[in-house]
């Protein structure tokens, strides 16, 4: 085999690695962003508290760290792309790769101004400041979520530990980045398409049979001394719509 | 990465609605005090007790003693606040009203709160359809599934993205307590309750999604339905009585006053869709207000003085986003002192008022009600609507002259003959 095959080779196999390392990274993000809106969904309310807002920030410093990384190797793939001879299909891989993580990336900054405005509005620094949080049910904001977050690894090595921006400066950072990678790779995020088709999620099967939120809802009513079960959405008469919970 | 999509960006996100919903987050807190606060008790599940539950009557009754207002006012601020997404009811989650009974509810947390800053994302909510999807094995409601496929469409080139945070999202959910799980599924569930609550077809009251009411009757009339704002300029003031105004349920004009009222919001509102709209659209919505509302013979016609007059329809020559501002502020002035306040105290509004609150059934005799079959046909969604509106604006625009007065002229023909097409 010549040698320019051999090396050609050589970079198609080491750009499939980098897909897969993003890839990787990419599910990272989503599941670091998921928790993280788990988390702020409970500032505010009578689960909020200090100890929620430490781990807020912490997760806030993994997806940092995730997305400095992520978008460094995704704009090295692309470039690397435009530079050596790519197959469509690994162009195409590319491209779907960089269109999920700007929208992941603009989804979480959605998420980051919330909890910014949240919690300039309920602030903590005082025990009278609990009088006024909401009382929404919600006992517990951090269980289950910390550990969650903690398992998450970042396919890569971390070498600086470099200091986490804080809140405004993480939204700022943020912001500057997805201008910026927009600008300088011009990737036309419309001729990206979905890979698997509508309701393809439907069949995916969960861990454990899920029970749906009647289910949950369901009040025990004491009737006669038997008690039965009964959906607590239309708890005695019917309210006329197909009740699909 | 985000295609805004304009078609149903009712302009809302631009109105000034920060002030109200301040007030209504104020007392919101208000109601949180351990002491003076509302009473609230635990809710007993099957599988859990979940506590903050409170029930209407309580509410209602704390809002009655804390403005002094009697309890009909205060059954329509607290259903208000249902509306708003302030409050969600426990049970019978569709209907967005508080029940002066022991139905129960339960306070949303911040994060769902409605606020201007934050839009509501088309992007979250394809992501909760797809969660809803993997939870109920697909099993939707029917306007649910046609958000998902609209939206598996336009928003095809993040569709990956979607599910995936979707499946994230679900699996983060499962961490938690059960508790706390079913209360999260709650408020978010009735967080998309009332920001994309289903288009019904039928003469029934929408939630108050964005102060929207459409209304439905059987009156002669030149037009089916009618679109009315509520505009948040018109402040509620809380701390007189007699002063304390929410007219969120406005009806269909049928006397002189409220008419004028009904022209006077609706010229109102395509003003400030003017001031904060799109430059692109800007020329035509301009051209379009001057036809509906100032035009001599206007089909809806505002009754503005002959200077400002004089002044708007020089300035539509050229029009830019302010063109309209003067015979806005006339309007506005004209409802502060007179016709709004009017309105309000008229016996005609107190009387919707109720019958708001309280719709009366129809009473369709026999043959109305065959009659009401055969005529009913199934109406077309929205979206289509607002195609063939934008087709026929094209059209219109296509064919017609420069000139805005021999175009009006052509419009107000076409509204005589659409007249008795649509009078019962």
């Amino acid at each position: 085999m010549s040698r320019w095959r051999r090396s050609v080779d050589e970079l198609t196999a080491r750009r499939r690695r980098q897909h897969t390392e993003c890839a990787r990274a990419q599910n990272a993000l989503s599941r670091v962003t998921s928790c993280f809106q788990q988390l702020v969904a409970s500032l505010g309310s009578s689960a909020d508290s200090s100890f929620l807002r430490e781990e807020i920030d912490e997760t806030r410093a993994l997806a940092h760290r995730i997305c400095s990384g992520l978008s460094d190797r995704l704009l090295r793939l692309l470039s690397a792309c435009d530079s050596a001879p790519t197959a469509v299909e690994d162009r195409q891989a590319s491209e779907r790769l960089w269109v999920l993580f700007l929208s992941a990336v603009e989804n979480f900054l959605s998420d980051l101004r919330k909890a910014k405005d949240l919690i300039g509005q309920f602030p903590l620094t005082q025990r009278s400041n609990r009088r006024s949080l909401v009382n929404t049910g919600c006992t517990d904001g951090l269980v289950g979520l910390a550990a969650r977050v903690a398992l998450v690894q970042i396919p890569w090595l971390v070498l600086e530990e470099e200091p986490s921006p804080d809140l405004t400066n993480h939204i700022a950072g943020l912001e500057s980045l997805l201008s910026e990678l927009q600008q300088r790779v011009p990737v036309a995020f419309w001729s990206v398409e979905a890979t698997q088709p509508a309701w393809a999620e439907v069949l995916s099967d969960p861990e454990d049979p899920e029970d749906s939120l009647e289910d949950m809802m369901e009040v025990e009513m004491v009737s006669n001394g038997s008690s039965r079960k009964v959906s607590a959405c239309c708890q005695g008469t019917c309210c006329g719509f197909s009740c699909v919970g | 990465m985000t295609i805004k999509n304009a078609l149903r960006d009712y302009g809302q996100r631009y109105r000034p609605r920060m002030a109200c919903l301040r007030k209504a987050e104020k007392v919101l807190l208000e109601m949180q005090d351990p002491c003076a606060g509302v009473k609230s008790q635990p809710q007993r599940l099957v599988i859990t007790i979940i506590p903050h539950a409170i029930t209407g009557e309580d509410i209602i009754a704390w809002l009655a003693d804390r403005f002094q207002i009697d309890p009909q006012e205060a059954s329509s601020f607290g259903s208000m606040l249902v509306a708003l997404g302030y409050i969600y009811p426990l049970q019978d989650h569709k209907r967005l009203v508080i029940k002066p009974d022991t139905s129960l509810y339960r306070f949303q947390t911040p994060y769902f709160w409605p606020t201007q800053q934050w839009p509501v994302e088309d992007t979250d909510y394809a992501i909760y359809l797809a969660k809803r999807n993997i939870r109920k094995k697909g099993i939707l409601e029917l306007h649910e599934q046609e958000q998902y496929n609209h939206l598996h469409k336009w928003m095809n080139h993040k569709w990956d993205f979607i599910v995936m945070q979707a499946k994230e999202q679900y699996r983060a959910a499962k961490e938690r307590k059960k508790p706390d799980r079913v209360v999260f599924d709650c408020q978010e569930r009735a967080y998309w309750v009332v920001h994309r609550p289903p288009v019904r077809k039928h003469s029934q009251k929408l939630p108050l999604n964005n102060f929207v009411e459409v209304f439905e009757h059987d009156l002669p009339r030149p037009w089916h339905s009618i679109f009315i704002g509520f505009k948040s300029k018109f402040e509620l003031d809380y701390s007189k009585k007699s002063n304390f105004v929410w007219a969120s349920f406005l009806s269909e004009p049928f006397t002189c006053r409220s008419k004028i009222v009904g022209e006077n919001l609706a010229f109102w509102e395509g003003c400030e869709d003017l001031k904060w709209g799109t430059a692109v659209a800007m020329k035509e919505k301009a051209e379009q207000i001057y036809k509906t509302f100032l035009a001599r013979g206007a089909p809806r016609w505002i009754n503005i003085d002959g200077k400002t007059m004089e002044i708007t329809v020089k300035g539509l020559k050229h029009p830019h986003r302010y063109v309209l501002d003067a015979a806005q502020t006339h309007i506005y002035m004209l409802m502060k002192k007179d016709s709004y306040g009017r309105y309000l105290k008229s016996p005609v509004f107190k009387e919707t008022l109720k019958k708001a609150v309280n719709p009366e059934e129809h009473k369709f005799n026999e043959v109305q009600l065959e009659q009401n079959a055969r005529n009913r046909r199934p109406s077309l969604s929205p979206i289509i609507i607002r195609q063939q509106e934008q087709e026929q604006r094209a059209k219109m625009a296509a064919s017609a002259p420069v000139d805005i007065t021999q175009v009006m002229s052509k419009l107000s023909k076409q509204g005589k003959e659409m007249g008795p097409r649509h009078s019962k």
